[in-house]
């Protein structure tokens, strides 16, 4: 049984030292094998070999100078690279009205000369072709100097970015205002000034064969549990792909599970929530070019857990979060109880409700199930066009929505105007869950759900139900049982899981994460009022 | 063979002896043949199944990691145990059987009379199968799921028969009418079989708890209260229904939930209650399954998983080949299966058990003293148990 619950067991086993310092003797072997293929650039050559490695861009170029009587060339790539701050280089480096010229002789007066004139920016000494078209690829500009084997690389990676701008998928009404944008240290630095402390640990990962995308795992030593993180890092570091575009692509390589219609990883792109995360012992994996982070472990209650909820008075967000689980069962369950009650089960309406139901179904000419299945169809259709049409021709798409399909269709007597009302509430229901990604569940789900109340009616929404509570608490997230704390039950955690209690009674991380330090909150006690004049003074 | 190590904890362990013991119960009703003393011959049944758990734990104690066929093994090797084990198998499938065609005949009579049985008992069987497949801890943390809906419906149901006015608490009296003995009759030769006695399943289960410090005690506190809630919801039955029509309707709880009638709006709820019914069902047939399936893990040495989904659709065949019709299907349940079936594996088999295993630690004993070493009992066990 060596598919069920790998996990678990990688969890339990003690890594050991040998196996790491076999895994490093590895990695430094790969990259000994790296510098034995890599050739070496000649000076003179240089120029017909870079090229040819690059094929000929259109966008590599190349400066050619002179400096105390040596050569020079800089290499980069015009599209990576921030034009002033190259204009500034190259004029440090070529210009001969420089006050004192320093011997460039080798890589140390070289390097030394970096250190004065870029004051410590980002440079390295690159040595052979494949790290030197590493750097140039990463959006550095690399200088050779004649007579030095080892360049020189400066990155220069242009900043051209979005500004930092609202969350347009995970909106508040309060609560910071900003969110991820695509470039990952911009990211990052959303996340850091939220938690400046030390322990704050980013371990870079370049995934990707072909992309070389660079993945950050974020975590806080001390807090994050080291089996969990040890977890994530092997299955990071187990990722062989040619491309990695969103988190997406990375949430389906690490994920426990993949047939699945519940998502096992948490995506936001709210930088507080990261943050909140990251305290309560969870690890963010943040990816270059893509504004969702990955939140991991996720489980099934962290789906309905909103910012809001703690920005917000206690009660308010203990009453928010029964909405989203109560819409979450609408939207899960309205239109297959209306089949399977309305096709077996009449007796379970009030005799008013049922005469009122079976008037306007009168002159319709579908047996309930097909009804529900092409309005449940017709609404998909719009909601996909809704997403993925011209932002020119919305407009159409809304008013031959809700004037020809709700209400020409209720009016010619093809549909029933309850069925026009359960379609609707299942899909407000459905969009009020806080992460989209989760939504995908109960919207699927649903489907299968009509089916069985067609065919058994409540007892075939029932068994669906069960089954799915089942498939629930077989999955795990990184080890972490999905349902975890509902089923296996841990009373401690209940503090946020159907309700919010007020913060000062949070004193503990959610034991579940099986955090390395327990405690969050320091003061027990509630806020009280100062005493009373007359009272204890002062 | 690598046999993973599953986990349960007390609550869940709680939870599914709750479940297990009101599931085909409830349906069926019990207690009938003590008239409208069935809850006080239930309470005795509770005593009765407090004194059976405590009586298992004295395996359960000294075995921790050993279920029923491996203390078999212990005491007489594997060759005979093989048998025994077979013979547990088909009684333990053969119960599951008959828990599954209580519930299909339920739907059949009363939920959806058009759609043929073997429909039900098929659908039922394979979501058996599949929790099956996916392990005993999942099963373990759906019924923890599902536990706290069970107890909220019966609630419901209680209140909502008090709010429709039509409990009448002079249909209990005479208490005791008939002396006590009809009580003790029926707690002694029918709730001690069913469903007290069918706790042998559970001696499976054990092996898996991961505190067992308490299992003693959760145990008595699970059986306590599945005892309490088949008690009230008798005594519910009989101030609603009155006793003549609860000892003639095939399914009572269902005929309560008919009396239910608030303000023209609330009424026939039988519907629900047929759900809760169902998860009761669920957790039992699944537990005998379970049982079965772990003998059959026993003998064939390979992981219970595979045998999940074929052996959940030999239940659904014989769930409907074992009897022809309702009535038939209750007759056996009553003449035949409590002394053919029950008494043997829940009475003689446990017992001549318990015989080998104090003859077993005797002879263990005598021999250690003829060696001249001082083990006690408890070291001998510990040392066959590492063997």
């Amino acid at each position: 049984m060596a598919q069920r619950k790998p996990i678990r067991r990688l969890l339990k086993k003690p890594i050991k030292l040998e196996d790491k310092l076999k895994n490093t003797d590895k990695l430094s072997g790969q990259i000994q094998e790296q510098e034995k293929e890599s050739v070496e650039f000649s000076f003179n050559e240089l120029h017909s070999q870079v090229a040819n490695a690059f094929g000929n861009s259109a966008d590599l170029k190349f400066i050619e100078g002179k400096r105390d009587e040596r050569n020079i060339i800089i290499v980069f790539l015009e599209s990576m690279v921030d034009a002033t701050s190259l204009k500034e280089t190259t004029s440090k480096f070529l210009s001969s009205i420089s006050q004192k010229l320093q011997p460039l002789n080798n890589v140390d007066e070289l390097s030394s000369f970096c250190k004065e004139v870029f004051g410590g920016a980002s440079y390295k000494i690159v040595n052979g072709s494949d790290e030197t078209i590493n750097a140039i690829i990463n959006g550095s500009i690399v200088i050779f100097v004649e007579c030095i084997d080892k360049a020189l690389a400066i990155n220069m990676m242009n900043g051209e970015k979005r500004s930092v701008a609202e969350p347009t998928s995970q909106t508040v009404i309060r609560g910071p205002k900003d969110s991820f944008i695509e470039s990952i240290s911009t990211n990052v630095s959303l996340i850091r000034r939220r938690i400046r402390n030390k322990n704050l640990h980013f371990e870079q990962y370049t995934i990707g064969e072909d992309t070389q995308t660079s993945v950050y795992l974020g975590f806080i030593k001390g807090i994050a549990n080291e089996a969990i993180v040890q977890e994530v890092r092997n299955r990071l570091k187990k990722i062989k792909v040619s491309a990695i575009f969103e988190s997406g692509n990375i949430e389906e390589l690490i994920a426990d599970k993949t047939f699945t219609l519940f998502p096992l990883a948490l995506n936001t792109e709210r930088p507080d929530s990261v943050a909140a995360n990251l305290i309560e012992g969870k690890m963010v994996i943040l990816i270059d070019g893509t504004p969702f982070a990955l939140i991991v472990p996720a489980v099934f209650v962290n789906f309905f857990e909103s910012p809001e909820d703690y920005y917000q008075s206690f009660f308010l967000g203990s009453f928010l979060r029964m909405i989203r689980y109560l819409s979450f069962m609408i939207a899960l369950l309205t239109p297959s109880l209306y089949v399977g009650v309305l096709t077996y089960h009449h007796e379970l309406l009030p005799t008013t409700l049922l005469l009122s139901v079976i008037a306007q179904r009168e002159g319709i000419p579908f047996p309930a199930v097909v009804e529900v299945l092409v309005m449940e169809l017709t609404f998909e259709i719009l909601r996909e066009a809704g997403v993925r049409m011209p932002r020119v021709v919305g407009q159409m798409v809304s008013i031959v929505g809700a004037l020809v399909i709700g209400q020409a269709a209720a009016e010619a007597g093809i549909i029933s105007n309850i069925m026009i009302i359960i379609v609707s509430i299942t899909a407000i229901a459905n969009f009020v869950s806080p992460i989209y990604s989760f939504a995908t569940a109960s919207r699927l789900l649903r489907f299968l759900l009509i089916l069985f109340a067609a065919i058994l009616g409540l007892y075939g929404v029932l068994i669906v139900l069960v089954a799915m509570v089942a498939h629930l608490s077989s999955l795990r997230s990184f080890g972490v049982p999905y349902l975890a704390p509902i089923a296996p039950f841990i009373i401690e955690d209940q503090k946020d899981v159907f309700v919010r209690f007020p913060f000062w009674t949070m004193k503990k991380r959610p034991k579940y994460l099986r955090a390395e330090s327990e405690k969050k909150v320091f003061t027990s006690s509630p806020p009280s009022p100062p005493p009373m004049k007359g009272g204890n003074t002062s | 063979m690598k046999m993973e190590k599953e986990n349960i904890s007390l609550s869940q362990l709680l939870t599914l002896l709750i479940n297990f013991l009101l599931g085909s119960a409830i349906v069926v009703g019990v207690g009938g043949s003590a008239k409208n003393d069935a809850w006080l011959a239930i309470l005795l049944g509770g005593l009765i199944g407090i004194v059976i758990i405590t009586l298992n734990h004295f395996f359960i104690l000294r075995f921790p990691d050993k279920n029923m066929f491996q203390v078999f093994e212990f005491c007489i090797g594997r060759k005979i145990t093989i048998v025994f084990t077979f013979m547990y198998i088909v009684y333990f499938l053969y119960i599951s059987c008959r828990v599954i065609r209580d519930f299909g005949e339920l739907m059949a009579t009363a939920i959806l009379p058009n759609t043929p049985i073997e429909m039900m008992s098929l659908t039922f069987c394979l979501l058996m199968g599949y929790i099956m497949y996916l392990g005993i801890e999942v099963l373990a943390r759906t019924s923890e799921i599902f536990t706290p809906y069970l107890f909220g419906f019966l609630l419901l149901l209680a209140i909502f028969l008090f709010a429709s006015g039509s409990v009448e608490f002079e249909q209990v009296q005479p208490i005791l009418g008939e002396g006590i003995m009809p009580v003790i009759k029926t707690a002694f030769t029918e709730l001690v079989f069913f469903p007290f006695g069918e706790i042998i399943a559970f001696s499976v289960v054990y092996t898996s708890l991961t505190n067992k410090k308490y299992s003693l005690r959760v145990s008595i506190l699970g059986v306590g209260l599945a005892t309490f809630l088949l008690c009230g919801s008798s005594l519910l039955m009989i101030v609603s229904l009155g006793v003549d029509s609860v000892s003639r309707s095939n399914f009572p709880l269902l005929s309560t939930a008919r009396v239910v009638s608030i303000g023209n709006f609330i009424e026939r709820i039988d519907a629900f209650v047929v759900f809760i019914i169902m998860l009761g069902v669920f957790i039992k047939g699944s537990m005998f399954f379970y049982a079965g399936l772990k003998g059959l893990e026993y003998i064939f040495n390979l992981p219970y998983r595979y045998f999940a989904f074929p052996v959940s659709m030999i239940i659904s065949l014989f769930s409907i080949l074992v009897s022809v019709d309702f009535a038939d299907h209750i007759q056996e349940g009553i003449k035949l299966v409590p002394y053919y079936l029950h008494f043997p594996f829940q009475v003689v088999f446990p017992f001549i058990l318990f015989l080998l295993v104090m003859w077993k630690q005797w002879k263990g004993k005598s021999k250690g003293e003829e060696h001249g070493s001082k083990k006690t009992n408890s070291q001998i066990i510990k040392e066959t148990n590492k063997t």
